[in-house]
């Protein structure tokens, strides 16, 4: 049975709806990322299993139990806020404390639980300290021990490394999974950053205009994207994009035409028409120097050298642009000519619509 | 060390302005009533120094020392009466209800009438013939005849501390709720997420955030209130037999009724070291404050 259940859910402002009808099931123990353009809906999504916001319509079952109008508290969730929320006033101590004082725990239980979650967290020597004087990967630890306390059935994290710098956001990624590991609880977590969302999920919810573009693994999202939005939304640098025209589909082949690009057949078993308009997709990662099975010759505008890989940047003739990534460092200029090919079974399909042909 | 000189002349030329500001509107007076207090100087030409005769006379022979007493009395009821409707209506405004803007308009008046218009007002409301206030009363049968609040002492006490309050609260009011609202939303959902009541997050959250700005309003409203001039003097011009007299009042009465400035700059000396008091107290809270926070 999954823990959290979503049916049909919707959310509007006044006139607008922000959520348009998104179903969803979030197995025990799943780690569950919401990504999504900024405005995509994911932070509304998170703040309505909270409960931090009504439901115009639909349902939202935890544990089987429909919880819409339940306050947050008798949801069985624990949030972590974007900006920590720690009570600036009140000790480490008496922060993650807080959520068991509301319960009027006797101060013993209170203490052994506080222990508990400062022993995960190595905050043990700061619980004294007030949140002003800590760095912001203790003070996201804080908040992260005041939602462990609760012993909680979802966690929820609503953009919680985005205030830190991006060492420490990786230090902290990392330390996030342990935690779940350790705890095995459901978690739910939101971010814009896809890289987050491909390194901690199990399981990627693509959000694009309130509405659900893919759920998936991380790596069915980033090896069969369903739509041209998850195919440009994950990945970096994001893939790239041709114009062109079907030429020809014959059931097992659909031949597309690049323009100056030259013409490729693909493998799909599509009933696609002559003349139809489609985008063809190739990850930066899948290209390769010199000459392949499609070759492109192209003449980079800029190029970045960074060490364990080179990243062109270059404009077709179509006016697309055009990014290849390369390991390690060779010996690529800008203002020069070049080729670059990429495998045909690397390459993406979609349609006038923007959906994937497989 | 030609860069330095220059840098402080410069320093202290953008300084001069606020200097001589300070001087000639704050250091001469104060300095000059100090004098004054040493002194019997009166509607004569001349006058001699007389040592400390003068703070001598006010604390033994006639009733300083209830003056003293009322005047604490007063601004202590006042000013705690303020802070609490003054909170309890940053809470209601603050609160998301419909018309919001509008309920946040109401508050103003008071603050907005020109204040002696408004004393003039009250005074009507506690007139015993023509007033308000005497009139419902004996319409609900709370009262058997007309009653002239400001007639006698009781009464006219509690009638100049409610005008006060009148005049006062929309102030504090406003004050605190552009506190409350400087108070992250994210920490009121965060404890309505781990479930405190409303109740329970006002006392734990707002109530401690709001510490500095209590403190603050608290002190302005309490010099202002101490040294709360108009409303007497217009209501009751300290009366009836002396009953609603205040520092103020007094000092106003013995310098200009009775003409006599010295012993007047002595009363308003007192009043100026109850005053410090007050700021001294204030800045040792801040600054415990500051330190608590730093802890």
């Amino acid at each position: 049975m999954s823990q959290l259940s979503l049916k049909r859910l919707e959310k509007s402002f006044n006139d607008s709806r922000i959520i348009k009808g998104i179903d969803l099931e979030v197995a025990e123990g799943e780690f569950v990322v919401f990504v999504g353009p900024s405005g995509c809906g994911k932070s509304t999504l998170l703040r309505m299993i909270a409960g931090l916001e009504d439901v115009t319509e639909g349902q939202i079952e935890i544990s089987g139990k429909v919880v819409n109008d339940l306050p947050p508290v008798q949801r069985g969730i624990a949030m972590v806020f974007q900006s920590y929320a720690l009570y600036p006033h009140m000790t480490v101590y008496e922060n993650i404390a807080f959520p068991l004082r509301v319960e009027k725990l006797p101060q013993d239980e209170v203490d052994r639980r506080v222990s508990a979650a400062a022993k995960v967290l190595q905050l043990e020597p700061r619980l004294k300290h007030r949140p002003g004087q800590l760095s912001g990967g203790q003070r996201q630890r804080v908040a992260i021990g005041r939602a462990i306390v609760r012993q909680p059935k979802i966690f929820l994290f609503d953009e919680p490394l985005s205030n830190l710098d991006a060492a420490l956001r990786s230090e902290m990624r990392i330390e996030l999974m342990e935690l779940h590991k350790r705890l095995g609880s459901t978690m739910i977590y939101v971010t814009h950053d896809q890289i987050e969302a491909m390194t901690m999920a199990d399981k990627i919810v693509v959000l694009n205009a309130g509405e659900i573009s893919q759920v998936g693994s991380p790596l069915d999202l980033y090896h069969k994207p369903d739509n041209l939005f998850v195919a440009g939304f994950i990945g970096s640098p994001k893939m790239n994009f041709i114009n062109g025209k079907v030429r020809s589909a014959d059931g097992s082949t659909v031949t597309v035409d690049l323009g100056k690009l030259g013409v490729l057949s693909l493998p799909r078993t599509s009933t696609a028409v002559a003349g139809q308009d489609v985008t063809v997709g190739i990850r930066p990662e899948h290209m390769q120097l010199g000459s392949g099975e499609f070759t492109i010759s192209t003449t980079p505008n800029i190029v970045e050298h960074l060490g364990i890989h080179t990243i062109s940047y270059s404009t077709l003739p179509g006016g697309e642009n055009f990014i290849g990534l390369f390991e390690g460092n060779p010996t690529i200029e800008d203002g020069k000519a070049l080729d670059m090919s990429f495998a045909i079974a690397d390459a993406h399909l979609f349609d006038s619509r923007g959906l994937a042909v497989y | 060390m030609t860069s330095t000189r220059s840098a402080t002349l410069f320093a202290f030329a953008l300084l001069a302005p606020a200097l001589i500001y300070i001087t000639v509107i704050v250091a001469y007076p104060l300095v000059d009533t100090i004098i004054l207090s040493f002194t019997n100087a009166a509607l004569r030409p001349t006058y001699d120094f007389v040592g400390w005769a003068n703070y001598q006379r006010i604390f033994t022979a006639g009733n300083f020392t209830e003056v003293i007493i009322r005047t604490l009395i007063w601004t202590f009821f006042s000013v705690s009466i303020k802070m609490i409707i003054g909170m309890f209506g940053a809470v209601l405004l603050n609160a998301a209800v419909p018309g919001q803007t509008v309920f946040r308009i109401l508050t103003m008046p008071p603050w907005i009438v020109p204040m002696a218009i408004g004393i003039y007002m009250w005074a009507w409301m506690y007139n015993g013939q023509f007033g308000m206030i005497s009139g419902l009363l004996q319409n609900f049968g709370l009262t058997n005849g007309p009653v002239a609040f400001l007639a006698y002492g009781n009464t006219a006490f509690w009638a100049t501390i409610i005008t006060d309050v009148w005049i006062g609260v929309p102030m504090v009011t406003i004050y605190f709720l552009a506190s409350m609202q400087s108070i992250p939303k994210d920490l009121h959902e965060a404890a309505w997420t781990d479930g405190a009541g409303r109740f329970y997050r006002w006392r734990r959250i707002t109530l401690p955030l709001m510490l500095p700005a209590i403190i603050t309003m608290s002190l302005l409203s309490l010099i202002a209130t101490f040294n709360s001039f108009d409303i007497i003097y217009i209501l009751t011009n300290g009366g009836p037999s002396g009953q609603t007299t205040t520092m103020i009042i007094d000092t106003y009465k013995t310098a200009m009724g009775s003409r006599k400035y010295g012993e007047g700059a002595a009363r308003a000396v007192v009043i100026c070291i109850f005053v410090s008091i007050f700021c001294l107290v204030y800045f040792r809270a801040v600054r415990k404050l500051s330190q608590g926070e730093a802890k």
